[in-house]
């Protein structure tokens, strides 16, 4: 098992004519390539089984089982709107540590392939703009410049944020709740305070 | 932490402990006046913080709790009575205390701001205001040093007969003077001690005229000293005569026997200072004349009749029913119970709590690694290590148990310190109200112990304050004046449930509904049960109560009771009836780590449910029960059983494809409601290590956990509770109620 643990501070900073370098993991999400902070990133590890929780959103692949530690994953795919992602030899989980209110969780970003880790310049670091990708504006931190070609780096705490994901979670229960009363109709309408 | 900040914390948590049986005493005070073990116990107390409080120089609380300490010992020494206004007044100091404490906690030097200073000097001043047998007590607040303290109460009690009066009794041997000892050198020094309350000198061996030796000492003294000094204090001022003088040291209010036995000594000798020996024990109260008399006449009877072995006055005294053979006995008893007490005390342990938590921890994994091992010796058929495997999957069994259980506190201690607080609010509303516990002897684990504090205290409050109905009012509607809070807790299918229950007013659900429409909550067209509009009670912002209280009222605290509640992965829910009472019920789960659980598989995918909640576990016969699968329910042995498929559930289908393997139906409880949960397969039970799903999976529905299996997979911990409510939810009005077992 490929395993992959990046932790620690980036002590090294490239001095190249007082340039300020930072290191990105680069992977691929469907034909995209993304990048996120290198520090952002606590671990890589190969996807093993991964339980499916029911009744929850299609992005929510379900949990992993984490050197005893139960770890929810992600599917980035299906979180940035796309398809859902289909697992192959090269899917890999991202481990992320998301801060939320003081605690910080451990969470798992499903992606397609994990390609290199780059070096980007500060100075190749664009904002975001505001249209022409399909991907939600605020998920989107910045845009880093390799080459020729730009590459979207994402904000993933936001996109991993755990406010929105239990909140979609309450949103996909009351749904389910009209799906499963589809045969019900003598009974009375369900509102929001009938959640079960 | 420094060496000095952990012995501050252990300070800290002795104190409050000894604050919280403090209250506990002076509260047993009130029902039984007379009981001395609690009156001992608030004396100890407060003795024992005057104390360590002195170790780490909090002068002021030394001050504070000094005043208080002697008032507690006249108390106990019988020489003041309580009544319930010192006890009110006991009980304020023991505020005052904490407050002190916590001043010097928290600024370690600073001086006491001037309303803890004011409510100290107060609280002294009641205390010494109540009338009692001596006459004047040191009324000022200042700290005092001991040896002044000790004066003034010694010049205060010179007219209190039963005080703290010694009886030392010096003999001076004859070389004393040659070997460099001054009887009034070692006076003197007494005297800086203590009060000489009188000094009786005599010399029974002066020899006469001219065959006294001057350099020697012939010189007895008979001294009664009044002092604060234990016994052994005394002893240390006449350390260096030892060896020169006999020195007999008598407590204050010693066995009568004691001051006979002395009497004796020197009964051989004149008569006139046995006299004078009598009289002064007669003056200070040690002995009656008549028994002083009687005693010395039997011993001249003895004497005179020659007899070689004159009875000890000990045995006068018995047969003279100069003692009081049950005070003996009495004696004995409690040195019995007080050396159980250091013993029972000697076998408590403390232990941080962290440590637990970890070993807890690890435990949870020693059963996974079990867990894991019996897989492998499944799959490659080792028999003979079978029964070893076995075996140590037993043994993790007990040790997780018993661990566990390390856990566990009784909550009949935070029951108990809800009596302080009935009794105030009693107080404070003019309502009689008693506080009736039981099941205090249930134990849970200990943070939900702490955790499930404040929200009882909100439910007690409400029920002293909106419940109970004033004594007039009681009384017009023929209930007897005198209303009563119930605390109730019992176990239940691997959980705990604690009742708050009161015999009050009710809930007027007309009035809450009324309420709710007003506040927006519910529109005024909306059906509502009468259960649902109790409910409603849990939604922030609402109260019937027309003014607000410092108590309540303001409508903010259900809501919080039930967020507390829930977040301990707890119920809570309420009944009552008009006009007779209201019973809130909360339900908590037994352990938080692990649990003994039963594995069933549907659809490839593997859940657990809490052993404790299943009831029974049947092969389901679909072709020959009556299954209504549009209403839901079964009938199953002529009971009216609502179903759920797991499967379709949790993939979130309604309809049912039929299919035609084998199914399994398991029967679950929780509280009064039953379900039936339909599977593929069962597994048989597992000890599961709950692993919480964390914040992302908040409100998932039906899913209260996760646990990893031996094989590393994760499976799933289903919620009984919620599947429960959707399963009821679901069945058809026509299928009537579950029918309770």
């Amino acid at each position: 098992m490929i395993n992959l643990a990046i932790e620690g501070k980036h002590t090294d900073t490239a001095s190249v004519a007082g340039d300020q370098f930072q290191q990105y993991l680069t992977f691929l999400v469907g034909k995209d390539n993304f990048g996120i902070n290198i520090l952002d990133v606590k671990e890589i590890i190969e996807i093993n089984n991964i339980t499916r929780i029911p009744k929850t959103p299609d992005y929510i692949r379900g949990v992993i089982n984490l050197r005893g530690n139960v770890v929810p994953v992600i599917d980035l795919s299906a979180r940035l709107d796309r398809q859902r992602s289909e697992i192959t030899k090269l899917s890999c989980i991202v481990l992320v540590e998301v801060d939320v209110h003081g605690e910080s969780q451990v969470i798992g970003a499903l992606v397609d392939q994990v390609n290199e880790i780059l070096d980007i310049a500060d100075a190749d670091i664009l904002p975001a703009p505001d249209f022409g990708t399909d991907i939600r504006t605020d998920f989107i931190q910045a845009m880093g410049r390799v080459d020729d070609n730009f590459i979207i780096l994402l904000a993933i705490n936001r996109i991993l944020s755990i406010d929105e994901l239990s909140q979609l979670q309450r949103v996909a229960n009351t749904q389910a709740g009209i799906a499963m009363s589809d045969d019900t109709s003598n009974f009375k309408k369900l509102d929001k305070s009938d959640e079960y | 932490m420094s060496e000095y900040d952990a012995a501050l914390a252990i300070f800290m948590q002795e104190t409050e402990e000894l604050l919280a049986q403090m209250e506990y005493g002076l509260l047993g005070l009130e029902d039984n006046p007379g009981d001395s073990e609690s009156i001992n116990s608030v004396f100890r107390a407060m003795h024992t913080i005057k104390g360590t409080s002195g170790l780490f120089g909090f002068d002021d609380v030394v001050a504070f709790t000094h005043e208080v300490e002697s008032v507690l010992d006249k108390v106990r020494r019988g020489e003041r009575r309580i009544d319930a206004a010192l006890i009110s007044i006991l009980l304020n100091c023991k505020d005052h205390a904490a407050d002190l404490i916590k001043h010097s906690l928290e600024t370690e030097s600073a001086a006491l701001p001037d309303a803890l200073k004011a409510t100290g000097a107060d609280l002294i001043m009641q205390l010494a205001g109540t009338p009692a047998v001596s006459a004047k007590m040191a009324a000022a607040s200042q700290p005092v040093d001991h040896e002044g303290q000790a004066e003034q109460a010694a010049s205060a009690s010179n007219h209190d007969n039963s005080g703290d009066n010694w009886l030392i009794s010096l003999k001076f041997r004859q070389d004393a003077l040659r070997n460099g000892i001054d009887p009034l050198s070692f006076i003197s020094f007494l005297k800086k001690k203590g009060d000489i309350v009188a000094i009786q000198t005599l010399a029974p061996e002066l020899p006469v005229g001219n065959q006294m030796d001057p350099e020697s000492c012939y010189l007895h003294f008979n001294i009664i000293f009044h002092s604060e000094l234990d016994k052994q204090a005394i002893a240390d001022v006449f350390e260096f005569a030892e060896d020169d003088c006999d020195i007999r040291i008598i407590a204050p209010h010693s066995k009568v026997e004691h001051y006979l036995d002395l009497l004796q000594e020197q009964a051989g000798d004149d008569d006139n200072h046995v006299e004078k020996l009598g009289e002064m024990l007669i003056n200070i109260g040690a002995l009656t004349p008549n028994e002083v008399a009687a005693a010395l006449q039997q011993q001249k009877q003895a004497w005179s009749q020659g007899s070689a072995t004159a009875k000890p006055l000990g045995e006068i005294l018995v047969e003279q029913q100069f003692t009081e053979q049950p005070v003996v006995a009495q004696a004995l008893k409690k040195q019995q119970a007080a050396r159980e007490k250091t013993i029972a005390e000697a076998n408590y342990i403390r232990v941080d709590s962290a440590k637990l938590g970890q070993l807890i921890n690890l435990v949870g994994e020693l059963v996974i690694s079990g867990a894991a091992m019996r897989l492998m010796v499944d799959r490659y058929g080792l028999s003979d290590v079978e029964e070893v495997a076995v075996g140590m999957n037993d043994l993790v069994s007990e040790i997780r148990d018993t661990a566990l259980k390390l856990r566990m506190v009784a909550i009949g201690d935070t029951f108990s310190r809800f009596r302080r607080v009935v009794r105030d609010v009693s107080n404070d509303l003019h309502k009689q109200i008693e506080l009736v516990i039981t099941g205090g002897e249930t134990e849970l684990d200990k943070t939900v112990v702490e955790k499930i504090n404040d929200p009882l205290t909100h439910l007690v409050r409400n029920a002293l304050d909106h419940g109970i109905e004033p004594p007039e009012q009681r009384q017009a509607s023929g209930k007897p004046a005198q209303g009563t809070v119930h605390l109730n807790a019992y176990h239940d299918s691997g959980h705990i449930v604690v009742q708050v229950a009161d015999d009050g007013a009710g809930l007027d659900a007309d009035k809450i509904l009324a309420k709710a429409i007003a506040s927006g909550l519910v529109t005024a067209d909306q059906q509502l049960t009468k259960q649902e509009i109790f409910n409603l009670i849990f939604e922030a912002g609402l109260s019937t109560k027309e003014q607000l209280s410092n108590l309540s009222g303001r409508g903010v605290g259900m809501d919080v009771v039930r967020r507390n509640i829930e977040a301990l992965r707890g119920s809570v829910s309420l009944d009552s009836i008009e006009g007779r009472g209201t019973t809130v019920t909360i339900h908590l789960p037994l352990t938080l780590a692990i649990i003994d659980g039963f594995m069933v598989e549907t659809e490839n995918e593997r859940y657990i449910i809490p052993l404790g909640m299943i009831e029974e576990c049947v092969e389901m016969n679909s072709s020959e029960w009556e299954i209504d699968t549009i209403q839901h329910y079964i009938n199953l042995r002529g009971e009216v059983l609502p179903y759920l498929r797991l499967g379709d559930y949790f993939h979130n289908r309604s309809r049912h494809q039929g299919n035609e393997h084998r199914e399994s139906l398991v029967v679950v409880r929780f509280g009064q409601a039953k379900v039936g949960l339909v599977v593929d397969q069962l597994h048989g039970e597992h000890q599961t290590v709950i692993k919480p799903l964390g914040k992302v999976f908040e409100q998932l529905q039906g899913i209260s956990g996760a646990t990893v299996l031996g094989n590393g997979n994760v499976a799933l911990i289903l919620d009984v509770q919620s599947l429960i409510q959707h399963a009821v939810k679901r069945k058809g009005p026509y299928a009537g109620a579950v029918t309770p077992h």
